[in-house]
């Protein structure tokens, strides 16, 4: 083994380009942040948003059988997702945008605001699950599962609605455009995530449940790729 | 477009259902081949539904280089 | 122009050969439809495109069979036309397993016609008043054999659904053609994405426009098909679901096209959603349909269909309808194609 190590060096230069790579895209996540925390409306919104269609579910069916648990709960977590992730893009200014064009490079960009936009759905997916399981009990059984499918569904949700709404940013009617292009594209994602949740519930036996999570991630570096190799075309205005 | 083919499919699923009327059933009698003639016919119809769209668009297009000429 | 012909020459001669070849003989049944152990019953058998009366009945074998050590030789074999004929049983007084009722598969074998076969035909009750029981027959080892298979061009018989096995000579290929004309709009859109022109951007819709009419044509004929065939047309088979989920797909895709002011923007942005949208269709109609329980054959682990749904002869029939359909389905588009390039050509003189 090290005599392998010993061969393999790095060259300087291209430790610096990860380097400033790196730098570079926690500056634009600090952006994020940044953005996010002075419209802080927005994000009262998104929460408020959760909590109200949680109520809704409160009050229609006091008492919910774990099987529509799961699918109210994906519910929740899909319609909050949209809401949540429309306004990445849109939010920006054409001025704002022509800015970062000249500052930055399109990967990094898209890259950086996937990472936000996953954590930002975690967090939501998060306090859905705790509003929700307050409100009408907490089926789960399998919860070190649950958490993964939670994580691996905000990566997901993340990467196709982040890309889909910057397509639909462009267009003039973007909340409808978004719904109609995003829908098709995530419903394999969301069939696998609710059949996943389904077997951290109990709701039905396979222990075969890592091809399913092997799936998952093959979805998602699919469409992370195709992110990377398509934004650019999107970016260039 | 989509009138044309709700009426197909009213007409595939329910008139068969209809000539059933008096102890026949016209899609399943004759080890259901009249299911297999269905299925023929609707391609058939779906294939002239396609060219009588592209006339439409032609007969549109000779009008505009028509009237360009004069 | 060769594959213009040749595209007509197979989708005729799939009309032709699916249409005019029989099925093999069959049966649909029998009368009675259960006795009970230790009895003697005479059985009448009923036959599918079958000539019982080609041979002696001498010559004509029966079975009722439970697995390869467990059957029963039809005796007294009598016919009584082309399509039925008459044979009795001596079932023995025990059943070959510990349960109170077994399902026998009948199994009937002609020197013209060949085998026949219907599974689960007859069921065998447990006689429980043992003074009934005369005890007259016993289970044979493996009696059945020395069957004669006949080779010659007829498509499987098989129960329920008959003649309209034919349906997949029709049905299947405008799946083929959908999946092949999307993934030519595909590869349009890449190439211009690499090179816009008009011509690239042409070629993408139309192949995709194509590929919409042949879904809904699977579609449509594929609900025809359920509803005589399951029950239901519409029956919430995951792939009916993954395909109404494709259509959807290029329907977003042509109504983005159309929301924006610029066409050159409209046609890149397409572009680029019809990439996006095309590589999640694939563990859409791949992965996802082996998660779940299917009514179409090949469900479970194989998006394919196996030997069992496919015999040989259908295969000389099937794959030439599907490259027939799919090179029809690639005439549809350039007639499409070369309209779009007019229009634009009298657009620009106008």
């Amino acid at each position: 083994m090290q005599k392998i190590a010993a061969h393999i060096q790095f060259p300087a230069y291209l430790w610096r380009a990860i380097y400033m790579n790196l730098k570079r895209l926690l500056l634009l996540l600090h952006k994020e942040f940044l953005l996010e925390f002075r419209q802080r409306y927005a994000i009262s919104g998104i929460v408020l948003y959760v909590l109200s269609m949680v109520f809704v579910v409160y009050i229609s069916s006091i008492k919910v059988q774990a099987q529509v648990w799961n699918i109210l709960f994906w519910l929740i977590v899909l319609f909050a997702s949209i809401n949540a992730v429309v306004k990445s893009f849109v939010q920006e200014s054409g001025a704002r945008q022509l800015y970062y064009y000249q500052l930055t490079d399109p990967v990094s960009l898209i890259l950086a605001k996937i990472l936000y936009n996953t954590l930002l759905l975690l967090v939501l997916s998060l306090l859905a699950f705790a509003s929700y399981s307050l409100v009408a009990g907490n089926p789960v059984k399998d919860p070190s599962l649950f958490a993964l499918v939670l994580l691996l569904g905000s990566f997901g949700f993340s990467i196709a609605f982040t890309f889909i709404s910057s397509i639909a940013a462009r267009a003039n009617q973007s909340a409808t455009l978004m719904a109609i292009l995003s829908f098709p594209v995530i419903l394999p994602i969301l069939l696998t995530l609710v059949r996943l949740s389904a077997i951290a519930l109990r709701l039905i036996q396979d222990t075969s449940y890592q091809r399913d999570i092997i799936n998952l991630l093959a979805i998602d570096t699919i469409l992370i790729t195709l992110t990377f190799v398509l934004f650019p075309y999107i970016w260039k205005d | 477009m989509h009138r044309f083919l709700t009426i197909i499919l009213f007409m595939a699923i329910y008139l068969p259902g209809v000539w059933a009327q008096g102890n026949r059933d016209f899609m399943r009698e004759t080890g259901k081949i009249n299911v297999v003639v269905g299925v023929i016919l609707l391609i058939f119809i779906g294939i002239v539904w396609f060219l009588l769209r592209i006339e439409r668009k032609l007969t549109k297009l000779e009008h505009q280089l028509k009237e360009e000429q004069q | 122009m060769w594959w213009k012909a040749l595209s007509v020459v197979l989708v005729v001669y799939s009309l032709l050969a699916g249409m005019l070849a029989p099925l093999k003989p069959g049966i649909t049944r029998t009368n009675p439809e259960t006795a009970k152990s230790g009895q003697t019953v005479t059985v009448q058998v009923f036959g599918y495109n079958s000539f019982y009366t080609r041979s002696a009945a001498n010559e004509l074998r029966v079975w009722l069979e439970y697995d390869s050590l467990h059957a029963l030789a039809g005796q007294d074999i009598k016919i009584l036309s082309d399509t039925s004929l008459e044979a009795s049983f001596l079932f023995p007084p025990d059943l070959p397993n510990a349960s109170t009722s077994v399902l026998l598969n009948a199994i009937l074998d002609h020197p013209k016609d060949g085998v026949s076969l219907l599974p689960g035909a007859f069921e065998l009750v447990k006689n429980t008043d043992t003074a009934a029981v005369a005890g007259s027959g016993a289970w044979n080892r493996n009696p059945v054999g020395d069957l004669h298979v006949i080779k010659d061009f007829t498509f499987p018989y098989r129960n329920v659904i008959y003649e309209s096995i034919r349906n997949t000579y029709y049905h299947v290929p405008m799946w083929f053609a959908l999946m092949f004309l999307f993934l030519a709009s595909v590869i349009s859109s890449a190439r211009y994405l690499r090179n816009p022109t008009l011509e690239n951007d042409r070629r993408a819709s139309a192949y995709a426009e194509t590929g919409l009419f042949f879904g809904l044509m699977g579609l449509v004929t594929g609900m025809l098909w359920a509803h005589y065939a399951w029950g239901r047309a519409w029956s919430n088979d995951i792939k009916q679901l993954m395909t109404a989920v494709a259509l959807l797909i290029y329907f977003a895709y042509f109504i983005l096209r159309r929301s924006f002011d610029e066409p050159e923007k409209g046609a890149r942005l397409a572009a680029v959603y019809n990439i996006f949208a095309f590589a999640s269709l694939i563990p859409l109609l791949y992965i996802v349909p082996r998660m779940f329980a299917s009514l179409h054959p090949g469900a479970t682990g194989n998006p394919a269909f196996g030997s069992q749904d496919l015999d040989n002869t259908m295969r000389l029939v099937f794959y030439p309808a599907i490259i027939g359909w799919t090179l029809l389905g690639f005439w549809m588009a350039q007639l499409r194609i070369r309209y779009q390039r007019l229009e634009d050509r009298v657009m620009d003189l106008e």
